[in-house]
């Protein structure tokens, strides 16, 4: 900014309530209705000081005007031009963009797309109206933030604002922290990013100082007048005690100063005169830097694992989750590796045949959606690094480029343009060289280029190369050596796949874990390898401790401690039955009772007159009220645990795989309680249907697709709240009007049998248990 | 009044587990105990409420609100004036369910209950704060949209005259559900005089038809 500070304006819905707008109504309608008001509220505020303004189109979004009469840009377009033309020259007017008021999915249903497309509609508006600039501002959710600022930043030539709306917890309403927005936005390349709303000037100083450490771009702060009475709403703080309290951050590193709800242009009058004779303070440079998703920043000052697990080579069982599109599947990977210790996840999707980019965004949403980690996107395609850049939340790290110019030319842009850091493989066009030097050589280069992308050198790590050491014993050494070069030279952070070592080895384990700790020594700070081996996390906790990282040895004694409650395990009784195993929700037992089985029975004896009838039993149980659905549901898994090693022994014998039919399952449209219909599907799964599981707010348009793609027979439908229910019987009748020939079964909280006959359902599904039952009714 | 979860009611997690008797399972009253431990640990329960007088047509005095049904109407019989309040466990409780239910299905079920008692907890508690700030006024119930005849739909209303969206970080979908999941909205009579309850049971309940605690002899209290 300047060497003077940007007085920004007060509040305008409340000044407009004043002036006689109706509560409930959107104030950008005056725009069109009442100009002359809304440039009165802008006068005031320049007669006060403000030399930006923020137009009146906070919620111009197509959303929220729906029905007003008005589109986004006709108010946008007369918000700025009144807005230009009350102002005068030398004081600027920036496009406002508030939260559209809809979450994004996975908390709500907004598609980051669809959000795109919302506040490109506003901003390309507002510049073709003339605005200076536009400011995000009232965010909460980080993720809607980076959808406005790519949208602004890719379809307009305005600088651009962003403040995000905080908690005295140093969280937004989502969770979002301080250094995730600083992070997120200054790696987009925003041009100031601040705070606004929700507090008072002196609860929000502590985060305009955390801040400050985070990021070297101009501030932004326009606190609430202290908070509200909560009976009336009414804000109390004087205009002498708010601007008293701003003072502060004048030596804080803030570069523009304004008020939010409750602020008036008596509040700004106050501020200007606070800090008319103030110069901004020169700030140090922001001295904190790390990746994150939006609720958790991982810095580089120790030992941080990347987990290794979200990647299908050399896996069936991940091949065919992504093949089949089974985002449970990959969810419970990041979770398990989250659980298991893993700092970061490194997400890998390439597998022929499939469409690497739309499968990179579909499962780095569905990673984030269960998991707070930060994310590694690793590919050599760059339109599926693009499409993992654009889905993610937060700030990420790509994986990989390397010493070849195309590779370097290709990747570096989108590092830049998304602000994620990159790993950089010392391998070019003539493969990996045989010596620590000639790697070394090649980390030069790869630095050298990303410099010159504009990317810092804190964001360049790079990966010496773990080779196999039964097939080329000397190489260890080599890539000990470059990492320490590389450390000690460079002063760069490093990345190493450690599990490859031992490859083709017996015990692999104790190859692993002695060049993991070698390498940890040499300097290697970013160790990609399996959480959930315990010996390998092991060795990284007590490195951890001997680098004197882990402070007074604290998480190395809670990782054993923890370890010896878990050790009471109870042997399994040589008597037990399958029946019993699955009862009790026994996995292991069960897959084990299950093998024994198969070596004296056929497949399908094992399924029919084993696994069925244990479940059954657990179901009737359930029926009678002696057991519950907690319980019914760890008997289905165990039971699942079954199914799976028959599958497995058909597999073996490459006969066909046994399914008991196929069933479509979705929670309908506007429906987002989905826990219902996971039970269903869980329940149905481990009775060994193959459920195709659409998710929640279905278009009837897309189970009605499915149905008749998947050729099932049976159709399950959930819908929890009475206002959802007509969305069910608008699917029942597009499934009929089809002519698809199939069954549907209803279930949900306020549905009754009745209810569900009403609407043209064929059966009503009480519980998870008798859709089981319904299922063996139509299918068998 | 700080907005609180002080620990979950068992009773009411387990009715919504349909668990009957009194005697639970072991491990389902363990695991209630973990998941207690974790919400209070996750949630960030927040809270937004109003005052308004209620106007002689049913509407709440400086808003376009009027609550719809005869239910709400005898709910509010002899007050005067009304309160409006959300509560929320916010996004991180949504969260964590989410990821519970990739990772075991039967601990989710367990989880989504106890969420549920734990956000009436934090009405519950929010409740008895403004009892003790309006006393010696005299409040009724709860009443939510969806009680009764009370539309499901006049949530949103409430959300927008409360401004939830700004205030606790609580929306609506394009179909009128709130986000997070774990969020409720209710209304509270005031009046100066202690009067019956005009909630009327079991009966305007719009679960009457299926409400398995019903069925099985029992109540939810409300």
């Amino acid at each position: 900014m300047e060497d003077k500070f940007i007085i920004l304006d007060g509040a305008m819905g409340t000044m407009l309530q004043a002036a006689g707008l109706p509560v409930g109504q959107s104030p950008e309608v005056w725009n069109a209705t009442d100009p002359e008001k809304v440039a009165a509220v802008h006068r005031q505020y320049v007669d006060a000081g403000t030399r930006l303004v923020c137009s009146n189109t906070f919620g111009a979004n197509r959303h929220k005007l729906a029905g007003c009469g008005y589109s986004p840009a006709e108010l946008i377009a007369a918000g700025i031009q009144l807005a230009k033309k009350a102002v005068g020259p030398g004081v600027k007017v920036a496009l406002d963009v508030g939260p559209i008021g809809q979450l994004l999915a996975p908390l709500g249903t907004l598609s980051f797309e669809e959000a795109y497309d919302i506040f490109q509609e506003m901003v390309t508006a507002g510049e073709a109206a003339g605005a200076d600039l536009v400011f995000f501002e009232t965010m909460s959710d980080l993720y809607e933030l980076k959808a406005g600022v790519l949208a602004a930043k890719e379809n307009t030539r305005l600088p651009v604002w962003a403040s995000m709306t905080f908690e005295a917890s140093g969280r937004t309403f989502l969770g979002t922290t301080v250094p995730a927005m600083a992070l997120t936005l200054g790696g987009l390349g925003v041009d100031a990013m601040g705070f606004n709303c929700s507090l008072g000037p002196e609860e929000l100083m502590p985060l305009v100082e955390e801040l400050a450490r985070w990021t070297d771009k101009p501030i932004i702060l326009k606190p609430n007048a202290g908070l509200p009475d909560p009976a009336t709403g009414k804000y109390h703080t004087t205009a002498i005690d708010f601007a008293k309290a701003m003072a502060p951050a004048a030596e804080l590193g803030v570069g523009a100063v304004g008020g939010c709800c409750g602020t008036t242009p008596d509040f700004i009058r106050a501020v200007t005169d606070v800090f008319k004779d103030k110069t901004p303070a020169v700030r140090s440079k922001a001295d904190r830097r790390g990746v994150c998703s939006a609720a958790r920043t991982v810095e580089l000052d120790g030992v941080r694992v990347i987990g290794e697990r979200i990647n299908p080579t050399g896996k069936k069982r991940f091949q065919q989750a992504l093949r089949e599109g089974d985002m449970d599947y990959i969810m419970a990977r990041a979770v398990e590796q989250q659980d298991a210790g893993a700092d970061i996840l490194d997400v890998n999707v390439g597998l022929p045949g499939l469409d690497e980019p739309a499968m990179m965004a579909k499962v780095v949403r569905a990673v984030q959606s269960v998991s707070d980690l930060p994310v590694q996107i690793d590919s050599s395609d760059p339109a599926a690094v693009e499409a993992g850049l654009r889905a993610v939340n937060g700030r990420a790290i790509v994986n990989s480029v390397n010493g070849e110019r195309a590779v370097l030319d290709a990747i570096l842009p989108l590092c830049k343009k998304y602000g994620a850091a990159v790993v950089g493989l010392t391998m070019d066009k003539n493969g990996i060289p045989p010596t620590a030097e000639g790697r070394f050589a090649i980390a030069e280069r790869i630095l050298d280029a990303a410099l010159g992308y504009g990317i810092p050198k804190e964001d360049v790590y790079i990966d010496c190369l773990t080779l196999t050491v039964s097939a080329q014993q000397d190489q260890a050494a080599e890539t000990l050596k470059a990492v320490r070069m590389v450390r000690e030279k460079l002063g760069l952070h490093t990345v190493l796949g450690v599990s490859n070592i031992s490859f083709g080895l017996p015990a692999r384990e104790h190859v692993t874990v002695s060049f993991l700790t070698q390498a940890l020594a040499a300097g290697l700070d970013l160790p990609i390898l399996n959480p959930n081996q315990a010996a390998v996390m092991d060795a990284v906790a007590a490195y951890q401790v001997l680098s004197g990282e882990d402070k007074d040895s604290a998480a190395y004694i809670e990782r054993f401690a923890a370890a010896q409650e878990t050790k009471m395990v109870s042997a399994p009784e040589a008597d037990m039955t399958l029946d019993t195993a699955i009862a009790k929700g026994m996995k292991a037992e069960t897959a084990a009772l299950t093998e024994k089985a198969l070596d004296a029975m056929g497949e399908m004896d094992v399924v029919n007159t084993l696994l069925i009838p244990a479940l059954d039993k657990v179901g009737d149980r359930y029926e009678r009220g002696e057991i519950f659905l907690p319980q019914l549901i760890n008997a289905a898994n165990a039971a699942c645990e079954g199914f799976e090693a028959v599958k497995k022994r058909i597999a073996r014998r490459g006969g066909e795989a046994v399914s008991r039919g196929k069933i479509v399952l979705a929670t309908v449209q506007g429906d987002i309680h989905d826990i219902g219909k996971n039970i269903v599907r869980v329940v149905l799964e481990n009775y060994g249907y193959t459920v195709i599981d659409l998710g929640r707010d279905v278009a009837p348009e897309t189970v009605v697709e499915a149905a008749i793609r998947e050729d099932v027979r049976l159709v399950g439908l959930s819908a929890l709240m009475t206002t959802t229910v007509p969305a069910m019987e608008k699917t029942i009748r597009a499934l009929r009007a089809s002519g698809h020939d199939c069954k549907v079964m209803v279930g949900g909280a306020v549905l009754t049998e009745e209810y569900a006959m009403a609407i043209g359902a064929d059966y009503y599904s009480r519980d998870a248990k008798q859709s089981a039952d319904i299922a063996r009714l139509v299918l068998g | 009044m700080e907005p609180r979860l002080t620990g979950i009611d068992r009773q009411e997690a387990l009715r919504y587990l349909g668990v009957r008797g009194d005697r639970p399972p072991a491990d389902v009253a363990a695991s209630l105990d973990k998941w207690e431990a974790a919400l209070l640990k996750t949630a960030r329960p927040r809270a937004v409420w109003r005052l308004f007088d209620l106007m002689p047509d049913g509407t709440l005095a400086g808003t376009t609100f009027r609550p719809a049904g005869e239910d709400i109407r005898r709910h509010l019989t002899g007050c005067d004036r009304v309160v409006l309040m959300a509560a929320t466990l916010g996004a991180e409780a949504d969260v964590l369910l989410r990821r519970t239910q990739v990772e075991d299905m039967a601990q989710a079920v367990i989880l989504d209950a106890a969420a549920g008692a734990a956000v009436e907890n934090v009405c519950d508690d929010l409740c008895a704060g403004l009892a003790a700030e309006l006393a010696p006024a005299f409040l009724t119930g709860r009443f939510s949209p969806g009680y009764g005849d009370m539309p499901l739909e006049q949530q949103g209303e409430m959300c927008r005259v409360l401004d939830t969206a700004r205030r606790i970080g609580v929306g609506l979908t394009p179909g009128g559900l709130m986000t997070p999941m774990k969020s409720v909205t209710a209304l509270i009579g005031v009046s100066d005089t202690p009067r019956e309850e005009g909630g009327g049971g079991c009966k305007n309940c719009a679960q009457y038809e299926n409400c398995g605690i019903r069925k099985a002899g029992g109540s939810c209290g409300r």
